[in-house]
C-alpha cells in the first residue's frame, strides 16, 4: 500500500553544508500493518513522516501510495490525500480550546463537506469505542492528557483513512497510559485494516509494532524484521 | 467546505477567545465610529445650510445682491424685471438679529419677503400666504426657537438689529409641516415692509432674486452683470450654499484628518488585540493543514472569523458613531453662524454608512489574515521551522524599513504636507518596524544590568520577553503602548498648537485698545455689524477716556469665499497679530497698512485669486477699489480667510463712514471696569451697543475658538479612552495567557512575590520601550499634523514641541497599564500549582 523508494531529503545546515535528514530510505507498509520507525532525536523520523504526508517534497526518490506517486501531487491534491486517506496523530494533543471532544474529533469530517451536525453524529461511535462516551461533551482543559490523545486518535481515524501516521503519540504519557493508547490504536487499525507508521524513540512503544525499522542519521540501519535493533527488546 | 461546518468551527473556538475578540471589535468600532460621526457632522453641517438656502430661494435662478449690510434700493426691482428673459423677480431683506425674550436671547437671521417670494420660493417660505404677509406685522419663528427664548405663544419681544433695539411681535408657528431640521433653523420670516421698518432700511433690500425664462439664462446673467456695474454681486440664487461649503471646508478637513488618524489608531489597537491570538491561530492552521484542510478551506475558516468580527465591529461602530454624532459632534462650529444661517438638521448619507459597513470587515480581514499570511501560504517546513527571534539579517531589514519610512514621512512633510494621512501611515509603519529592534536592544542592556544584581524577577522577565514563543505577544503589548502614546501625543499636541495659534490671534486683534464698544450679541462677535449715529464724541469727552478710534469690519464675498474684513484704526501700532504672516515681512507689512492703499490677505484667498505680494487687486467692495497686497497671512481663525486693511481705506472702499466698533483707550490709572461703567452711562440703557474690555473680548474669542475646535478635543479624548481600553485588553490577555506558565514556575519553587514582580518588570520593560518610542514618534506626528493644519486649512497654528504632553501621555498610559498589570497580575499569581500538574 505504501512504498518508499530510495527517498532522500536534504536541508541547508548552519555552516552552509547540506544536512541529509533522510538519505536513501526504501521500505514498504502493507494494509493493517503497524510499522515502527525507531530512532534517536535528529535521526530523520519526523522528516520521513512529513515526506509521507506530502508536507515536504523529496529531493529524490518516490513515495508510492496505492500506486500513486505522492510527491507529484499538487497542494490541493496533497491536502485531499491527507484529509481522506491519511490520519495524523501528534505527540502533543493540540486540541481547540473551547471546543468539546466531539467537535475536536470531528474537525476532519467538517472539512469533508458533510456539515457540522452530521460530523458530530458520525464521530460519536468512534469516541465511544475509544472510551470517551462520558467525556464527549468535555472541553480540552477538562480532559486528561491520555483522553486528549484519544480524541486525536478519533480525529485521525474519523475519515476512515488507509494509513495513520503517529508521531511520538505517547511522548507525553506515562507508561500505563502509553500502553492503553497504543493498544487502542493497534487494535482499531487492525480491525479496520488501517496501516500505521509509528514514529518513536520509546522502545516500549516500538514493541507494539509488527515490524521495527531503526533510523540513524537519515538512513535505515536494518532490514526491519528484527526487534533486537530496539534496545530493551534484545532481552 | 460547508457553511455549517465553518460556522460551527467558529462558534466553538470563540468560547476560548471571546474577550480578545470583543476588544478587537471594540478597537475597530471606535475607529469607525469616529469616521462615521465626523462624516455625519460634515454632511449635516453643509446639508443643513443647503436645505435652508433652497428652502428660501426655491426655483429662483439668480440673485443680484448688495456687497454690504446697507443693501440696495428696492426700486432696482423694476429695472431687473424689465430685463428681457426675466420671468419673475422677488426681493429679500436679510438682517442678523438677536431676539431678547423673557427667557434667553437667541441669534436669528431675519428674512423679509414679499408675496412674490412666498409664491416662487422654496418650501420654507412657500405657503407663507399672501394673506398672512399682508395682514400680520410679526416675525414668524420656528416654535422651537420661540420656546428657547421663553415665548411659546403670540407676544412681543425685544429685537436687536445692529445698534438698535425695537419691539417686535413673534408668532411661534412658522414652519409647521416642514422637516424637523428645517423647522429648527434659526430663521425668522416676516413681511418685507415690517423688516424694513425694524431695521431702519426703508425701501431697501439686500437681494433681488430672479427667475429667468427657460433657455435665456445666459442672456439674463449678462444683463444683470451690466446692471450691477461692478458695484453689486450677481450670483446663482443658492450661492450661500457654495460660500458655506467653502467656509466649512477647513473645519471638515481638520476633523476628517483627526478622525482618519484616530481610525488608524483604532485599527492598530484592534490589530494588536488580534496579534495576541496569532499563536492560537497559527496552531490551528498547523493542525488543519496536517488534517488535510486545503489553503482555501483555511482561508475560508479565517475569513469567517474576520467577517464576523468585522460585522460586529461595523454594527458597533455605526451605533457608537450615531451616538457620537448626536451627543458630541452635533456642536456646529458656532463662529460660522456669524456669517451663515446654520440649521440643525442631521443628515446621514449612504456614503457614510457604506464607509462604516465596508470598513469593519476590511479592517478585520487585514487584521486576521495579515499576520497569518506566512503561516497559510508558507511551505510546511518553513512554517514549522520558522524562528520568531530577530536575527541580525532581520534587524538590518527592519532598520532599512524604518529609514525608508522616515524618509518618506519627511518628504511628505516638506513637499506635500496636505498628504498628512499618508505621512502618519508611514510614520506609524516606521514606529512599528523600529519597535522589535528597540525591544531587543533594551532587553540586552537590561539583561546585562540585572546580571549585576541578584534578584530573580528581572531575570525571569527578560527570559519571557526574549522567548521566541512569546515574541508576537511581547511585540503586541509594546506596540499597543506605542500606538496609544503616539496617537494621543500627535493628536493632542497638534490640537494644542491650533488652539495656541487661535489664542494668539484673539490677543493680537483685541489688545490694541482697552475697551471695545460695538453692537451686542454673539452674532456680532467678530465686530462685523456697522452702526450709525455714534456717540464717539461724547465718549471721547469723558474724563476717564484718553482716545476713541474708529474700527471698521464686515464680511465680504471674494470669489466663493465669504472673507472677514478687519480694518483697525490707521495709527494702531500693531495691526497684524504676531506670527500670522505666511509670506512677507511683518515690519514692512505694518508700514504699508499704516501708509494706506495696501492690504494683507489670507494665503487661501491669495491662492484662489492667484495673488502675490506686491500685486494689485480690485477688491469687490461696494465701491470697487484697487489695493496692493502687503503680505499673505493665516486665516486669523476665520476658515474662508481674512482681509486686513486700515479703517480709512475701508471707508473709501465701502463708501460708508459707519464704524463697526469704537476702540476706547483709557487714561492711565483708570480700571477697565470703571471705564466701561462710564461709557455705558453715556450710551444709556436703551442702546443696543455693548462695552467689553479687551480681556473680555479676548476671552470671548477664545471661547468661540474652543467651541470651533470642540470636535477635535472630543476626538483627542476618545483616542486616549480607546488607548486605555486597548491597554486593558492587551495586558489582561497577556496575564490570562500566562496562568499556566505561572503555575509551572510555582511548581519549580518560585514564590508569588517573585512571579508578581517578574510580571511587573516584564510589563514595565515592554511598555517603557513601546511608550517611549510612541512619545518620540508622537512628537514627529505633531510636526506633521500641525504643518498639515496650517497649510491645508490655513488656520493659525503656533507650533511648540509638546514635550509636556508627550511626558504626560507616557506617564498616563504606562501608569494605567502597569496598574492593570498589578491588580490582575497579583490575582493571576494566586493560581494553584496543581494546574500545571493536572493530567
Amino acid at each position: 500500500m505504501l512504498s518508499l523508494v530510495d527517498l532522500s531529503k536534504r536541508f541547508p545546515g548552519a555552516c552552509g553544508e547540506p544536512v541529509r535528514a533522510v538519505d536513501g530510505v526504501s521500505l514498504s507498509v502493507a494494509p493493517g500493518e503497524l510499522l515502527a520507525l525507531y530512532g534517536p532525536s535528529g535521526s530523520g523520523k519526523t522528516t520521513l513522516m512529513m515526506l509521507i504526508a506530502a508536507l515536504l517534497r523529496a529531493d529524490s526518490g518516490q513515495v508510492i501510495f496505492d500506486g500513486r506517486d505522492i510527491s507529484a501531487l499538487s497542494a490541493r491534491q496533497a491536502a485531499r490525500y491527507r484529509l481522506l486517506e491519511l490520519g495524523f496523530v501528534r505527540q502533543s494533543p493540540n486540541l481547540i480550546a473551547g471546543a468539546d471532544a466531539l467537535d475536536n474529533a470531528a474537525l476532519k469530517l467538517m472539512a469533508a463537506d458533510i456539515g457540522a451536525r452530521e460530523a458530530r453524529r458520525r464521530i460519536r461511535p468512534l469516541l465511544d469505542r475509544l472510551g470517551l462516551h462520558e467525556r464527549a461533551l468535555h472541553r480540552p482543559e477538562q480532559l486528561s492528557t491520555g483522553e486528549r490523545q484519544r480524541v486525536m486518535i478519533a480525529r485521525a481515524l474519523s475519515t476512515d483513512p488507509k494509513l495513520v501516521l503517529a508521531d511520538e503519540p505517547t511522548g507525553s504519557l506515562d507508561s500505563r497510559r502509553s500502553g492503553e493508547v497504543l493498544s487502542l490504536l493497534s487494535s482499531l487499525c487492525k480491525d479496520r485494516g488501517v496501516a500505521v507508521v509509528l514514529v518513536t524513540h520509546d522502545p516500549q512503544a516500538a514493541a507494539y509494532a509488527g515490524r521495527v525499522h531503526t533510523l540513524r542519521d537519515g538512513r535505515l540501519v536494518d532490514d526491519g524484521d528484527e526487534r533486537a535493533a530496539v534496545p530493551g527488546n534484545a532481552a | 467546505m460547508r457553511f455549517s461546518s465553518i460556522a460551527r468551527l467558529y462558534r466553538v473556538r470563540l468560547r476560548a477567545r471571546l474577550v480578545q475578540e470583543l476588544f478587537a471589535a471594540l478597537g475597530i468600532a471606535i475607529g469607525l465610529a469616529l469616521l462615521f460621526s465626523s462624516q455625519v457632522s460634515s454632511t449635516s453641517l453643509n446639508g443643513a445650510v443647503a436645505e435652508l438656502t433652497s428652502g428660501i430661494v426655491g426655483q429662483m435662478r439668480f440673485q443680484i445682491s448688495a456687497r454690504d449690510p446697507h443693501g440696495i434700493p428696492e426700486s432696482l426691482m423694476r429695472q431687473v424685471g424689465a430685463i428681457p428673459g426675466v420671468r419673475a423677480t422677488a426681493p429679500m431683506l436679510e438682517q442678523g438679529a438677536t431676539i431678547i425674550g423673557s427667557g434667553r436671547t437667541r441669534s436669528v437671521d431675519v428674512v423679509g419677503i414679499n408675496p412674490q417670494l412666498a409664491r416662487l420660493g422654496g418650501k420654507l417660505v412657500r405657503g407663507f400666504g399672501v394673506f398672512r404677509l399682508a395682514k400680520v406685522d410679526a416675525l414668524m419663528l420656528p416654535a422651537s426657537i420661540a420656546r428657547a427664548v421663553g415665548d411659546s405663544s403670540l407676544q412681543s419681544v425685544k429685537l436687536r438689529i445692529g445698534a438698535d433695539i425695537d419691539t417686535a411681535l413673534v408668532v411661534p408657528d412658522l414652519l409647521v409641516g416642514v422637516s424637523d431640521g428645517l423647522a429648527n433653523s434659526p430663521v425668522a420670516i416676516a413681511p418685507l415692509a415690517y423688516v424694513q421698518a425694524l431695521s431702519g432700511m426703508s425701501s431697501r433690500v439686500t437681494s433681488i432674486f430672479v427667475q429667468s425664462t427657460p433657455g435665456r439664462d445666459r442672456e439674463v446673467l449678462a444683463a444683470l452683470e451690466r446692471l450691477a456695474a461692478g458695484r453689486l454681486n450677481v450670483r446663482p440664487a443658492a450661492f450661500t450654499e457654495t460660500l458655506f461649503d467653502r467656509a466649512a471646508e477647513p473645519t471638515n478637513q481638520s476633523t476628517g484628518l483627526f478622525s482618519a488618524i484616530s481610525a488608524l489608531v483604532g485599527f492598530l489597537f484592534a490589530f494588536n488585540a488580534l496579534l495576541l491570538t496569532v499563536p492560537q491561530r497559527r496552531r490551528l492552521i498547523e493542525d488543519l493543514r496536517l488534517d488535510g484542510y486545503t489553503r482555501r478551506m483555511i482561508v475560508e475558516v479565517l475569513a469567517f472569523d474576520a467577517l464576523v468580527l468585522g460585522v460586529v465591529a461595523s454594527a458597533a461602530g455605526l451605533a457608537l458613531g450615531d451616538l457620537l454624532s448626536i451627543a458630541l459632534f452635533d456642536s456646529n462650529p458656532g463662529y460660522l453662524s456669524f456669517a451663515f444661517p446654520i440649521g440643525t438638521e442631521r443628515i446621514v448619507t449612504w456614503t457614510s454608512v457604506a464607509l462604516c459597513v465596508g470598513g469593519g470587515p476590511l479592517a478585520a480581514l487585514v487584521g486576521v489574515l495579515g499576520p497569518l499570511r506566512g503561516a497559510i501560504f508558507a511551505h510546511h517546513a518553513e512554517f514549522f521551522g520558522a524562528s520568531a527571534l530577530t536575527s541580525a539579517r532581520a534587524t538590518s531589514w527592519l532598520l532599512g524599513g524604518v529609514s525608508i519610512c522616515l524618509v518618506a514621512t519627511t518628504a511628505i512633510l516638506a513637499l506635500a504636507p496636505s498628504a498628512a494621512i499618508t505621512g502618519v501611515v508611514t510614520l506609524t509603519l516606521a514606529l512599528l518596524l523600529a519597535l522589535p529592534v528597540l525591544l531587543d536592544v533594551l532587553t540586552r542592556v537590561f539583561n546585562r544590568l540585572q546580571a549585576l544584581g541578584r534578584a530573580s524577577s528581572p531575570y525571569l522577565a527578560v527570559m519571557e520577553i526574549r522567548s521566541a514563543a512569546n515574541r508576537s505577544r511581547s511585540i503586541a503589548v509594546a506596540a499597543t503602548g506605542a500606538i496609544a502614546v503616539f496617537g494621543s501625543v500627535a493628536i493632542e499636541t497638534a490640537h494644542r498648537d491650533l488652539q495656541a495659534g487661535l489664542n494668539k490671534v484673539a490677543h493680537g486683534l483685541n489688545a490694541t485698545t482697552d475697551l471695545w464698544v460695538l453692537p451686542s450679541g454673539t452674532a456680532n462677535a467678530l465686530a462685523t455689524t456697522p452702526f450709525g449715529g455714534t456717540d464717539a464724541g461724547r465718549i471721547a469727552a469723558l474724563a476717564d477716556v484718553a482716545k476713541v478710534e474708529i474700527y471698521r469690519g464686515s464680511f465680504l464675498d471674494v470669489g466663493d469665499r465669504r472673507a472677514w474684513v478687519i480694518a483697525p484704526p490707521r495709527d494702531v501700532a500693531h495691526p497684524i497679530p504676531s506670527g500670522q504672516l505666511v509670506v512677507g515681512d511683518m515690519r514692512l507689512a505694518t508700514e504699508r497698512l499704516h501708509a494706506g492703499g495696501w492690504m494683507v490677505v489670507s494665503a487661501a484667498i491669495a491662492a484662489a485669486q492667484h495673488l502675490r505680494v506686491g500685486q494689485s487687486f480690485l477688491l469687490p467692495s461696494p465701491r470697487s477699489t484697487v489695493l496692493r497686497i502687503a503680505a499673505l497671512g493665516t486665516n486669523l481663525g476665520w476658515p474662508p480667510g481674512a482681509i486686513m486693511l486700515n479703517a480709512e481705506d475701508y471707508r473709501r472702499a465701502w463708501g460708508s463712514s459707519d464704524p463697526s466698533a469704537l476702540e476706547v483707550a483709557l487714561r492711565p490709572g483708570v480700571s477697565d471696569a470703571d471705564g466701561a461703567r462710564a461709557v455705558r452711562d453715556v450710551l444709556g440703557p436703551r442702546s443696543g451697543l455693548g462695552v467689553q474690555s479687551a480681556a473680555q473680548r479676548e476671552q470671548a474669542f477664545r471661547a468661540t475658538a474652543r467651541q470651533g475646535l470642540a470636535r477635535l478635543s472630543e476626538i483627542s479624548a476618545l483616542v486616549l479612552i480607546a488607548a486605555i481600553l486597548a491597554m486593558a485588553a492587551t495586558m489582561g490577555a497577556m496575564i490570562w495567557q500566562r496562568r499556566g506558565r505561572i503555575a509551572d514556575m510555582k511548581v519549580d519553587g518560585f514564590s508569588r512575590g517573585v512571579l508578581w514582580r517578574a510580571l511587573m518588570w516584564e510589563g514595565g520593560l515592554l511598555l517603557g520601550a513601546g511608550c517611549s518610542l510612541g512619545a518620540l514618534f508622537g512628537l514627529y506626528g505633531q510636526v506633521l499634523l500641525s504643518r498639515a493644519l496650517s497649510t491645508v486649512t490655513g488656520f493659525p497654528v503656533a507650533y511648540s514641541p509638546g514635550f509636556t504632553v508627550a511626558l504626560d501621555s507616557f506617564v498616563t498610559v504606562t501608569a494605567t497599564a502597569m496598574l492593570i498589570v498589578a491588580i490582575p497580575g497579583g490575582m493571576a499569581t494566586r493560581v494553584r500549582p496543581a494546574i500545571a500538574l493536572r493530567d
